[in-house]
């Protein structure tokens, strides 16, 4: 049940955490970060980072997509110019991994700029396509720009360093990775009760209307488009710090799709939903193993079926969600905390 | 210069572009009667050419057997989809349905994966091998069987629009659906129907372009090349889509053969962009005025 | 208009969590029965592409190692030790492979690995010499990766791209001196591989590079493709980087059309089912490939005899690059435990490296050497569509300084 969270100023009833409640909870999840690594074994430290990168570029999407409503199918090519510039910087300069991968952001987000100028012309699905065919173009630059990318056999480069300890493993870039996913997903969640944030909101709801409020439609529109490339191309760094090896081949356009799908299972349009819909869809294919591989005892062919099962499920999770659950697991969750809210009253 | 060459990859390029107009009509006929995006259009003509593969090959029917059941199975397909996926989703945001399609041909890959596995296969010769000489001109005589067919199939989808019940039901239906369903028309029916037709469309596709390239589950990258095509003329265009699918099999052919074969999604997907810069509408489609 | 659906909203997020729980409980499972064996038995960790694109590949691959493990265990092991195969399916995603390394590494002490793509034998590289407990051999024949200096703990259980390019190449400078050369590859990693060094080799070898034509990933049609080739007249066209399409069009159009070029292949468009797939087409299609074809029994081949008698139908090549790098890595156990060395990966390695004319029970028909990462040996097969079999059209043909 929930009581006692009466507010007297304007402050508290803005702020992102608005309840006690709330906030031990807020601490218990970031003590359960601090504390997972002393438990974890390399395996579940792999998926740890890979979760939290994920998160931090379906968050970056969601911003886009989820609170601006301009649908972008470029998240994966993105990534690749921040993985890319990481990739370049520490091979051929050396500069700290830090600003490394502020550099990496910041050059994602120039590009995004570029590629969301035609936003204001072109709109909604269109745009979508404006998208893919921006991710095409820049997969032809990895692909064929040698002097830069290393052409079709990518970069390889060195772990990042930290204070002269090379940070090459999972269990050590979990500081990194995890700490500045926490650090992007708060910015994120704080943008929106700026007015920037709201801006986007209002562009979503009804471009229009929002610029009869005087909002101007171009600049809010690219603003947006930079802070989501900005999220994926650090996003883009820590992956390239985290696998080391850059190939035209590590970005295609179905990781794009991938982050798309990630936000509609979460639920669009809410910090929360970028969060569980990335872990969710980087946890549903290592799951599918195990429920495979716990069935091989009965089923011995069971391991030929995993990948097409996979892929049955990846579509059929967006089918699903967006039939069912249209808010996506967000919403869930929501339902789940109102019930307990309510909990001995209402049974 | 040499002009024989330039014939010869001109006609190359236009008998493929047969294809992306035969495809790209089948995204234009959803997309105006049911003003959904169809990204699983790739996959559907994969389906396609997969079930003609399990009746010729499988099941070692004859071809006049085989091809009208891909059709007819295509055509299921098309009706089961709108029914239980589209139908649902009627009035929603169209992004949704965007992302659902998406999921829809993930879904197909799977299932085609899960009955066929994921290697690449050879469908069995249904078309003539006789090399074709246009004058002096070689173009290869699957290419050219392909290209006849897809005009054939295009011609007789525009005398059906033209005369038929349906079809003037189904252009009725997408130029005011209140209207079309005031005046008796079965709404609901002409949605199916436009699924349907597009599916069964696509599923010839398949066949041809599986006939020629082989098949494997990832031929669904096909309808990366058709949705240029679809955007370039205007997504609610017919006639956009026959020209501009021409125009971009003509482009990718020399693109191919001047720049290398590593330009021609560039060059197709460059061209992508400069016309949503000119014409964000497309060449032929037609401009929504937004209004609040 | 609502549908009545068979499940509801609830339902469904019901069968979700359902689904979820299940595989948490399923995860915490596996954890319990770590290291418990890691004296005992030599465990070979396998991220292999059973299912997916390449999964032609990885059934073959997946088979031949479990064969060979099982011929090794049932003479007893080496040096009284069993051999373990543990493999994980990737679907031939590089970050599906790292995940399965990492999960079987933490839960086995491995000695061997088997790698399923090229980006995966980069990435896991700097976490293989960390860890300096193991070797690894895979499914890449990249040229890049044929370097003991930047890769110390892995080989190529056969030629990298380049050397099978050699090779080729090597042959049609015997066959027709001075001859004209076309490249066909496809545009990614895999194919863009050995041309560049190919192109190199060639005009070493005296022969002219007429024309390089590229083809975009999943094209369909290839008629401009042909006829850039067909203006440039090669009297070999070498394909590179493809499995099956589009190289049966390929052939056909180009035959249509009159040229008289011969066609060849790399390894993995060289599979016997693969090449028969290609129909008329086929016929008289060359390429190189550094082992026996099952059928083979010309020789003096007891391994082929062996296989012939646990699997008695054929099997892919990709089957024999599976068992052939299991043997090699056995013989680097083997001989490191007869030095009474720790089983690191350096150790190993040097172990490798130390086979001197090994004879792999007829997977190779000559005695091969491991001086580096690769083993440069192959010969040269033609597709006969009548028998449905490749047949050697050459001996075989080693580079390197001790060959010929």
């Amino acid at each position: 049940m929930r009581i006692g969270t009466a507010k007297t100023s304007y402050l508290a009833d803005e702020a992102l955490f608005d309840t006690a409640v709330q906030r031990r909870w807020m601490v218990a999840l970031l003590a359960a970060l601090v504390l997972f690594p002393l438990f974890a074994g390399p395996y579940w430290l792999y998926l740890g980072c890979l979760v939290a990168i994920n998160v931090a570029s379906a968050t970056g999407l969601n911003i886009l997509t989820g609170f601006t409503g301009l649908v972008s199918l470029g998240q994966a090519a993105f990534m690749g110019v921040g993985a890319y510039t990481v990739a370049w910087l520490e091979i051929n300069l050396g500069t700290p991994f830090l600003l490394n991968l502020i550099i990496g952001g910041c050059s994602a987000s120039l590009i995004g700029m570029v590629v969301g100028a035609p936003s204001l012309r072109v709109k909604g699905l269109y745009l979508a396509i404006a998208t893919i065919a921006a991710s095409v173009i820049l997969h032809f630059l990895f692909a064929n720009w040698t002097a830069v990318t290393g052409g079709a056999s990518g970069l390889t480069m060195p772990p990042a360093t930290f204070f002269g300890t090379p940070l090459d493993q999972p269990g050590k870039l979990y500081w990194v990775i995890m700490p500045i996913t926490v650090l992007m997903v708060l910015g994120a969640a704080n943008l929106f009760r700026t007015r920037v944030g709201r801006a986007f909101i209002a562009v979503r709801d009804r471009d229009i209307s929002a610029e009869v409020l005087g909002i101007p439609l171009l600049r809010t529109k690219l603003t947006s488009f930079a802070l989501s490339s900005f999220y994926a191309g650090v996003a883009g760094g820590m992956w390239a710090y985290f696998f080391r090896v850059i190939t035209p081949e590590s970005f295609p356009l179905v990781m794009s799709i991938f982050f798309l799908a990630a936000i509609i299972v979460g639920g669009m349009g809410t910090i929360l939903g970028g969060i569980l819909g990335a872990t969710f869809m980087t946890m549903v294919p290592e799951a599918l193993k195990l429920i495979v591989g716990g069935l091989s005892p009965w089923l011995p062919d069971a391991v030929a079926l995993l990948s097409p099962v996979r892929t049955i499920v990846f579509g059929a999770l967006i089918v699903g969600f967006l039939i069912f659950e249209p808010r996506g697991l967000a919403e869930a969750w929501r339902r789940l905390r109102r019930f307990f809210h309510l909990w001995p009253f209402k049974t | 210069m040499d002009w024989l060459f330039l014939t010869e990859v001109s006609l190359a390029g236009i008998g493929a572009g047969g294809l992306y107009a035969l495809t790209g009509l089948a995204f234009v006929l959803i997309y105006k009667a049911t003003r959904v995006v169809n990204l699983a259009i790739g996959e559907i003509l994969m389906v396609g050419a997969y079930v003609f593969f399990g009746f010729s090959a499988g099941l070692a029917l004859p071809f006049w057997l085989a091809a009208p059941g891909t059709l007819l199975v295509s055509g299921l397909l098309g009706a089961g989809i709108e029914r239980t996926l589209i139908r649902p989703m009627l009035g929603e945001n169209p992004i949704s349905i965007f992302m659902l399609t998406i999921g829809l041909g993930s879904i197909l890959v799977g299932l085609v994966e899960l009955v066929w596995g994921a290697n690449p296969l050879r469908l069995p010769e249904f078309m003539p091998t006789q090399p074709l000489f246009l004058g002096e001109a070689y173009v290869s005589p699957k290419v050219a069987t392909a290209f006849a067919v897809a005009s054939l199939v295009v011609t007789a989808f525009l005398i059906l629009f033209r005369f038929w019940r349906g079809g003037v039901a189904l252009r009725a239906t997408a130029s005011d659906q209140a209207a079309a369903y005031s005046m008796g028309i079965d709404v609901p029916k002409v949605f199916s129907l436009s699924w349907v037709i597009a599916c069964m469309t696509a599923g010839a596709a398949g066949m041809l372009v599986g006939a020629i390239g082989g098949i494997s589950p990832t031929m669904g990258v096909f309808g990366l090349s058709v949705l240029v095509v679809v955007i370039v003329g205007g997504l609610d265009s017919v006639l956009g889509a026959l020209i501009a699918g021409l125009a971009i099999g003509l482009l990718e052919a020399l693109a191919g053969a001047f720049l290398g074969g590593e330009y021609k999604t560039l060059t197709t997907f460059s061209l992508l962009v400069l016309v949503l810069m000119v014409r964000p509408h497309g060449l032929f489609g037609t401009h929504e005025i937004e209004r609040l | 208009m609502r549908m009545k659906y068979m499940i509801d909203r609830r339902a469904f997020m019901g069968l979700t969590a359902a689904a979820g729980m299940a595989a948490g409980v399923l995860a915490m499972a596996p954890t319990a029965r770590a290291a418990e064996d890691a004296t005992t038995d030599i465990v070979l960790g396998g991220s292999i592409p059973l299912t997916g694109v390449f999964a032609f590949a990885g059934e073959g691959i997946h088979a031949g190692i479990q064969d060979y493990v099982q011929i090794v265990n049932d003479a007893g092991g080496i040096e009284g030790r069993m051999l373990k195969y543990v493999p994980e399916d990737t679907a031939y995603k590089v970050d599906a492979s790292v995940a399965a390394f990492n999960k079987i590494t933490s839960q086995y002490h491995t000695n061997l690995y088997y790698g399923d793509s090229t980006a995966f034998s980069k990435t896991i590289n700097p976490e293989l010499e960390r860890a300096g407990t193991m070797i690894m051999a895979g499914a890449s024949f990249a040229s890049e990766l044929n370097d003991p200096e930047k890769y110390p703990l892995q080989f190529i259980p056969g030629p990298d791209y380049t050397e099978m390019i050699g090779i080729l190449l090597k042959y049609i400078a015997k066959e027709k001196p001075g001859a004209k050369v076309a490249f066909v590859h496809s545009d990614t990693e895999f194919g863009r591989d050995p041309i560049a060094k190919g192109t190199e080799q060639a005009s070493a070898l005296g022969l002219d590079v007429v024309e390089t034509i590229v083809t975009p990933p999943g094209s369909v049609d290839v008629s401009t493709e042909v006829l850039k080739l067909r203006r440039a007249r090669p009297d070999y066209t070498i394909f590179h980087g493809y499995v099956l399409a589009p190289i049966p069009e390929f052939i056909t159009q180009a035959k249509q059309m009159g040229m008289e070029s011969k066609f060849m292949g790399t390894f993995w468009s060289m599979d016997n089912s693969m090449v028969m797939k290609m129909g008329e087409a086929g016929d008289g299609f060359m390429g190189v490939m550094p082992y026996n074809y099952y059928y083979d029994t010309s020789g003096d081949a007891p391994m082929l005899a062996k296989i012939r008698e646990i699997r008695p139908e054929y099997q892919s090549t990709a089957y024999m690059q599976g068992f052939l790098t299991t043997m090699l890595m056995t013989e680097a156990i083997k001989r490191t435990l007869q030095d009474g060395k720790e089983l690191t990966g350096a150790n190993m390695k040097a172990a490798l490296n130390s086979i001197r004319d090994f004879d792999t029970g007829g997977i190779i028909g000559v005695p091969i050497s491991i001086p580096g990462n690769s083993i440069p040996v192959g010969r040269i097969y033609k597709a006969d569509m009548a028998e449905k079999k490749m047949i050697p059209a050459s001996d075989w043909i080693s580079l390197g300084k001790t060959g010929e």
